[in-house]
């Protein structure tokens, strides 16, 4: 709900995504520091910030297809995988730029995970979770063994690094820049889809797939669709993987980092792109801090061994999908908007 | 002739192996309506647990093995406690995401308690093999295929044709119609995962034995899966079919044509299978026919 005072006269400013001047303000602060970040913070936050942007992007396109389309997918981590290696393919082999191989990556993501979106329209649940995982074992048996000298099999690919306009984009914090365009264009077309009438046709089928089909909403489309543009984002992502990392290996795309978008998303939100947003910068935090802090006290306390950290952060991982489903299946944003209204509507109730 | 018998029975017995762990998943279903992905991390701790009774404790067979099953059967109802007594009616994306949860917790909390090494398993199982005629067969698998199909039978008699059966098989249809036919769906889930467990443990007795264990033994739960789903997910009877077919076909890819391909082809092809099912016939050979088409 808007604050009080803030009202829609036209149907665009009913649809607008920015409602108040002061939202304006907060979202120009926030391009800013998203702009100067690099100039602030040391070499090792700006790589952290460069995996962010990249998580983002994989996250958003499975909040697309999860959370408002409703279609789960254990996959993402393979369909991510898959644009990495077309990117790297076409880039190291083909010489490609940068700016045609990315969006090329993209769209071999999007077939990939377009032939897994086909066995939605005749399945759903768990057996949806099955293909997605068979998706994920099938990616991993297709890379180690075409031949060599396509996909790399277990060497995995190396690529050059981007350039532009002879500008080679090799350091931190070009490739932060690279990252941050590519996310902030992803992130808003999100925004964009939500709200259009694909967007609508995916909550209408999320929440009930035979009613919107009495409705005339074409179910086998909207469901093929929301696996095209889901993996589309993750094919992005991989991208945009292959040229920070320049290398790409098979064995970074497991169902485990697949398990990690989920997790983000569900802590995040259900449905709300917003909350993709938190839930990368809260579970990528919590795991940075993990890792960070973890060879400290494994030196305070050694008897636990190095493994611990691991261990732990498994401890964490699957604690943490299991809290937030029993205890808040809505997520962070959900909380936060509760915040938010009593705080709007506060001294009274409704 | 003979090299290609020996290749369907093992293939059959590792197939019924298969079976068992599967086998875990369709009680869990049958009774609760919750596909457990965790399967193979609850085998991997049976495993532990037994190992720690009888290698690590150094209790004698007959002690070890009982107190592990009841340790398996706590711990499967610890995990009903903590976990799915607060899901029950959710939806079924909350369900296999909290399992999913379950699996890495697991992993992590095995990881934690006993540490990442790999561990030798004790010898229930004598290890000389059983011979017939020219065909060599490990004694575990043997008689893990005899206990197999015994218990396989029971269960299926057990949810088909008794009372307290019937009434789990009634939660797996509907929570909210269970309910409210007066059938406690808490009781029925809580019982799911005894016995979920226990079957573990079982399962991790036969394919352990004389073996080693460590963590990375789970990868058994996915390998069962194409196993659980070809039979359908309710068919417990059918299972034991299914997992004949399965390991016959696998072991027969894995001796003539992995050479010839020179890959792991033995190891994706459950996958392929499932693929295949999942496209064709969802349901599976055995399963209800429940999928609603859309």
């Amino acid at each position: 709900m808007d604050p009080a005072g803030v009202f829609a006269t036209s149907f665009a400013r009913d649809q607008s995504l920015i409602r108040t001047r002061k939202q304006l303000i907060c979202l120009i602060l926030f391009m800013v520091l998203l702009a100067v970040l690099p100039l602030l913070v040391g070499p090792r936050l700006v790589a952290v910030a460069t995996s962010a942007l990249i998580t983002v992007v994989v996250t958003v396109g499975l909040q697309i297809c999860t959370g408002y389309g409703g279609q789960i997918n254990l996959g993402q981590a393979a369909f991510m995988g898959s644009g990495a290696y077309a990117t790297a393919v076409l880039a190291s082999k083909f010489g490609f730029p940068f700016w045609a191989a990315i969006p090329l990556g993209g769209c071999a993501a999007a077939a990939f995970g377009f032939i897994f979106g086909l066995s939605a329209v005749r399945i759903k649940g768990f057996y949806l979770v099955l293909t997605t995982i068979a998706a994920q074992s099938l990616f991993h048996f297709l890379v180690l063994n075409l031949p060599q000298s396509w996909l790399g099999g277990s060497n995995g690919l190396s690529l050059e690094p981007a350039q532009l306009f002879g500008y080679v984009i090799d350091t931190d914090r070009s490739i932060y820049y690279l990252c941050l365009v590519f996310a902030v264009v992803m992130v808003a077309g999100a925004f964009g889809i939500a709200r259009s009438r694909h967007g609508r046709d995916f909550v209408a089928v999320r929440d009930d797939d035979v009613a919107s089909g009495m409705m005339g909403i074409d179910v086998v489309r909207t469901k093929a669709m929301a696996f095209l543009v889901g993996s589309f984002y993750a094919g992005i992502g991989g991208g945009l993987w292959a040229y920070y990392v320049r290398f790409v290996a098979v064995d970074q795309f497991t169902l485990f980092h697949s398990i990690w978008f989920v997790a983000m998303v569900i802590v995040g939100g259900i449905g709300s792109i917003t909350g993709a947003l938190i839930g990368v910068v809260v579970i990528l935090s919590i795991r940075e801090s993990f890792i960070s802090l973890g060879p400290t006290f494994v030196q305070l306390v050694p008897w636990l061994g190095g493994d611990v950290v691991f261990a732990t952060l498994n401890i964490f991982l699957g604690g943490v999908i299991a809290a937030f489903l029993i205890f808040e299946p809505r997520g962070l944003m959900h909380r936060w908007s509760i915040i938010k209204r009593s705080y709007r509507l506060w001294p009274f109730s409704y | 002739m003979s090299e290609f018998l020996n290749y369907t029975i093992n293939g059959a017995l590792i197939g019924l192996l298969y079976a068992l762990i599967a086998m875990g998943f369709i009680v869990i279903y049958r009774a609760s309506k919750v596909f457990n992905f965790a399967q193979g991390e609850l085998v991997v701790f049976g495993g532990f647990v037994v190992w720690w009774m009888i290698t690590s404790i150094g209790l004698p067979y007959w002690i070890g093995i009982p107190l592990a099953f009841v340790a398996a059967a706590l711990f499967g109802f610890a995990i009903e406690r903590i976990f799915f007594s607060r899901l029950v009616g959710e939806s079924v994306f909350a369900m296999v995401m909290v399992t999913i949860g379950l699996l890495i917790l697991l992993r992590g909390l095995i990881l934690v308690l006993f540490g990442p090494q790999v561990r030798p398993f004790p010898i229930i199982f004598p290890l000389q093999p059983v011979i017939i005629g020219d065909i060599l067969i490990p004694r575990s698998l043997f008689i893990g295929g005899m206990i197999t199909i015994v218990v396989g039978l029971g269960l299926s008699w057990f949810f088909n044709r008794t009372r307290p059966g019937l009434r789990m098989t009634a939660v797996a249809e509907d929570h909210q119609v269970a309910v409210s036919m007066g059938i406690s769906v808490k009781r029925s889930v809580a019982f799911a995962w005894i016995l979920g467990s226990v079957l573990s443990t079982l399962g991790a007795i036969i394919f352990l034995s004389g073996k080693s264990v460590s963590f990375l033994a789970s990868e058994i739960g996915l390998a069962a899966l194409p196993v659980a789903l070809l039979a359908g997910f309710e068919s417990i009877a059918g299972v034991l079919l299914a997992g004949i077919i399965v390991g016959i076909i696998q072991g027969l890819v894995m001796a003539y044509v992995d050479p010839v391909i020179g890959g792991s082809v033995g190891n994706v092809f459950p996958f392929i299978i499932m693929l295949v099912i999942l496209f064709i016939r969802p349901t599976g050979m055995f399963g209800w026919k429940m999928v609603e088409r859309v």
